[in-house]
């Protein structure tokens, strides 16, 4: 089997992405028009046309049997392609090339399935109904919208560095003692009453949320929004040097560090032009539009959304910059020092003691001390990609049935899994015990609920 | 109805779309909204599909409907198979909520899968496997070749005429007999020295150019003996005997003999064996005798030979042996959690069982799924201990040895652990009973010297 070949390695990655509505198209000759966005966009018109055509039949093959449950992807030996009914005839198509270990006469590592569904979900915060944007301006608007929507957000994919925590797609909270807890929901209160064209506001710290009063599935594409895209872009400024450039602009303003990340970057040139992305909420039965205006200041973050009717100006940013900065200010040294008080009580963060995932489905709630770092374009874990990969497959035996379960796995490495399912959280433990039994290994982990999760009932 | 099974499968005529990519090379999607609506409800709902189609398109075989009201179906899966094939690559699966659609080709004859049974997406295409070794079986991998290679058209139910129950009984008892799963056989629990005397007398009874004996009693197998060259050229795989064990299922004989033609294909894909069939203990008929032959002609040869057997096991009353083998149950072992085990030891053909069939059927479902799990190619495990709702499951792979055992939903983990011993210590004591070790066999042959020639040459098709 020895061979002097270099093996190459291939991650999966995004091959190509479209939309298309079949009703858009439906006689001969008239392809061409069910496709509402297609990347990359170089690919020939003709190819495009078969690509659209393969899915639809795809999907079409699949209600022979199952007509409410068509197909969500096929695969090939080259490539796999997720289908995605986002709402009723519009069709999201996903196609990533398989990874591959290019060895003599050998290929091929089947990647995990999961990663791919969570990627569907946030285009629907920021593309409200596709049906409403048609009626309002027929397809070249939504083409238009679609292409510059899809255009920037395929760039942040990052295909390989996905794992379980992405499937999850859930938020991580700051854990915070009582009392700033209060102060910050009465800045809140505060803020939307002096403010009173505020509806919803969220803020987080640390890339971590503290407070939200958005429905949780909109929360959670913001929070994915935010996390993966909006704050990496402007992270870079706050961490320059004093002399740097990149400095944001605090001349005359020495009152506080807050400024707007959306919205106007410099609320000192007149001229300045600016405007707020839009998003769209409570989608399933109320429909809302909303200015999505993110304010921060030093580590933490306010999101205000304001209903899209009104029409933002200069004068009401300054409004809000006098009133929340200052305050944002103090409230965030307030938590930096809390949060350090709190640390040197429970002493220094060591390596931590178990590697587990958790989350809770009913808040969204998730923890984990696998992932060191998770950025937008990496994720840092301090375990092997195949243990990861083992977690994904217990999850997917949990989502078969709706019980409370346990799986135990040991795998070839000797490192044990657990995987425990109960109500609707799940915690997954990695255990780099090698010459443990299944009984010690039960043990460790019972030790670790005591600690971590003495109120939540795990099967023993 | 057209929807069941009909008794005119023998329509030769075929009205498929003859190009079913245009010529801008578009998906012609008339073509796949065309079939929708003729599905009925109870044809949608059975659990698992199997279509085998000729690559020119034409249908060969459908486990549920008439294939012929298929063909469009039929016609629709070719032409996705054939798009995808036109980019160089190749279509593997489909997956959508509550189905997975697995395609296989070998050689000429396409094969598909609609599965409902959350079966992998590896298991679903080994059971493929099996319908295309089922096929070969009965036709040999070579003339399906050199047929399709003159006449891409030809239509193959020609020559399966008749069929169809095998390939149907095929498919029935993967769905419920974990052999499948493990890749393992069967045994028939005697003791050793009941099983030798067995096959003493199957060696005795030889004649030229006969290749195996085999004793098989209520679908277990309970002595093989192999001729002594071909035991050094190649072993047979339990894969083969459960294609032979089918047929023989399939073609429901009570009285008398039958003579035919086998082949079996992960011996020797290309060559017929000549199967002589007959049951030792008519009219109960469950001990039976199959005796392989490389010769045509040498039926009544063969014939003798079974003459001879049955005399001996007259004069030692051996089917007394038979008849009175203890299934052993798991209360023989006094573990009160432990509900079923199936056991496999490493180069060996066995498990065993208990429960109600019924039981033992569904309990397919999770072990399938842990033994998909347990052999995954990129992350293979040692172990997985699932507690459930219904029953706490394990899977076990060592070097030694694999097992699956179902155990009481409330069995603390301490006492799964010890039964589970105990199990393993009793599965090792008794050992020589349960399990047949091939290579253990004495396989001299009397009389007349054979020539040394491996199997092919002597095959006459």
């Amino acid at each position: 089997m020895a061979s002097g070949m270099q093996e190459k390695q291939y991650t999966p990655s995004l091959l190509s992405f479209f939309i298309y509505n079949p009703k858009f198209g439906p006689r001969e000759g008239e392809e061409e028009k069910k496709i509402l966005f297609y990347h990359p966009i170089e690919i020939e018109k003709n190819e495009k046309i078969r690509n659209v055509g393969l899915c639809e039949a795809i999907v079409q093959f699949t209600r022979t049997f199952s007509p409410t449950n068509p197909a969500k992807s096929l695969h090939t030996q080259k490539n796999r392609q997720f289908f995605h009914e986002a709402e009723e005839n519009y069709w999201m198509v996903m196609v990533v090339r398989n990874p591959m270990v290019e060895k003599p006469n050998k290929d091929g590592k089947p990647p995990t399935v999961e990663y791919q569904e969570e990627e569907i979900i946030v285009s629907n915060l920021f593309n409200g109904t596709f049906s409403r944007a048609f009626e309002a301006g027929g397809v070249e608007l939504l083409t238009q919208k679609l292409e510059k929507f899809f255009y920037r957000y395929l760039q942040t994919l990052h295909l390989q560095s996905c794992d379980l925590l992405d499937v999850f797609g859930g938020i991580s909270f700051f854990p915070l003692d009582k009392m700033t807890y209060l102060k910050i929901q009465s800045f809140v209160n505060r803020v939307e009453e002096s403010l009173s064209l505020v509806k919803y506001t969220a803020f987080l710290y640390n890339d971590q949320l503290i407070w939200s009063g958005l429905e949780q599935d909109d929360m959670r594409i913001l929070y994915k929004y935010l996390t993966t895209s909006l704050f990496p872009r402007h992270s870079e400024p706050e961490l320059a040097g004093r002399d740097s450039p990149l400095r944001p602009e605090v001349a005359g303003n020495l009152l506080h560090y807050g400024r707007f990340l959306t919205g106007p970057a410099n609320l000192k040139d007149p001229d300045a032009k600016f405007r707020f992305p839009r998003i769209f909420v409570n989608t399933e039965d109320s429909y809302e539009e909303l200015h999505l205006i993110v304010y921060k200041a030093m580590t933490a973050a306010v999101c205000f959304m304001v209903n899209a009717a009104v029409d933002l100006n200069r004068e009401f940013c300054e409004q809000l910059d006098s009133l929340v900065g200052p305050q944002l200010t103090l409230l965030a040294s307030d938590i930096c020092e809390q949060f350090n008080i709190n640390r040197r009580i429970s002493g220094p963060e060591k390596e931590p003691q178990f590697k587990f995932i958790y989350f809770n489905h009913m808040n969204l709630a998730e923890k984990s001390t696998i992932h060191m770092r998770k950025t937008a374009s990496v994720s840092l874990t301090s375990v092997h990609p195949d243990l990861m990969k083992i977690l994904g497959d217990i999850n997917c035996d949990f989502a078969r049935v709706n019980e409370d379960e346990e799986i135990i796995v040991k795998a070839m490495t000797d490192y044990w899994v657990v995987g425990k399912k109960s109500d609707q959280r799940e915690l997954y433990v990695i255990l780099n015990q090698k010459n443990a039994n299944l009984i010690e290994v039960n043990e460790e982990v019972k030790r670790l609920c005591a600690t971590q999760f003495n109120n939540i009932f795990f099967l023993d | 109805d057209n929807m069941h099974r009909s008794d005119n499968r023998g329509s030769w005529e075929f009205q498929p779309e003859d190009t079913l990519t245009e010529e801008t090379g578009n998906f012609p999607s008339t073509l796949a909204q065309a079939n929708f609506k003729i599905m009925s409800e109870s044809w949608r709902q059975h659990r698992k599909h199997v279509f085998v189609l000729s690559e020119a398109g034409k249908p060969i075989y459908s486990r549920y409907g008439n294939e012929e009201a298929l063909s469009s179906t039929m016609g629709v899966m070719m032409a996705l198979v054939s798009f995808v094939q036109a980019g160089g690559n190749m279509i593997q699966s489909i997956f959508s909520d509550e189905h997975t659609v697995v395609f296989l080709q070998k050689g000429p004859l396409v094969f598909v899968s609609v599965s409902a049974t959350r079966q992998s997406e590896q298991q679903l295409r080994r059971e493929l496997l099996h319908v295309y070794h089922q096929i070969v079986s009965m036709l040999t991998q070579a003339s399906i070749n050199r047929i399709f290679e003159r006449r891409k058209n030809f239509d193959l139910r020609r020559l399966l005429f008749g069929s169809e129950k095998v390939l149907d009984g095929l498919l029935d008892v993967m769905d419920s007999d974990p052999s499948f799963m493990l890749s393992a056989v069967q045994c028939l629990p005697l003791p050793s020295s009941s099983r030798d005397a067995l096959s003493h007398i199957l060696q005795k009874a030889i004649t030229p150019d006969l290749v195996f004996s085999f004793l098989i009693a209520n679908n277990r197998l309970v002595s093989v003996v192999q001729e002594k060259t071909v035991l050094e050229d190649a072993r047979l795989k339990p894969s083969d005997l459960h294609l032979l064990f089918n047929l023989i299922r399939a073609s429901a004989f009570q009285a008398g003999e039958i003579w035919m033609p086998i082949c079996l294909p992960l011996f020797n894909h290309d060559c017929y064996f000549y199967a002589y069939v007959a049951y030792l203990d008519p009219p109960e008929c469950t001990v039976c005798l199959v005796l392989l032959s490389t010769d045509k002609e040498a039926f009544y040869a063969v014939a003798e030979c079974k003459r001879k057997i049955e005399e001996a096991f007259a004069s030692q009353n051996a089917l007394q042996w038979v008849a009175n083998t203890q299934l052993y149950y798991v209360d023989d072992i006094s573990v009160a959690n432990l509900r079923h085990f199936l056991y496999k030891p490493s180069k060996v053909l066995d498990h065993h069982r208990q429960l109600s069939q019924e039981e033992r059927i569904r309990l397919l479902d999770p072990y399938r799924n842990m033994h998909n799990r347990i052999h995954s190619t990129s992350r293979p495990l040692k172990l997985i201990y699932h507690s459930a709702g219904k029953e706490t499951l394990l899977a076990w792979v060592t070097s030694k040895f694999e097992m699956f055992a179902c155990f009481t939903p409330l069995v603390t983990k301490k006492s799964a652990i010890s039964e589970l011993t105990k199990l393993l210590r009793w599965i090792k004591k008794e050992e020589d009973r349960l399990f047949i070790f091939i290579y253990a066999f004495p396989l001299t042959f009397q009389s007349q010297p054979c020539k040394r020639q491996s199997v092919t040459q002597n095959v006459k098709k």
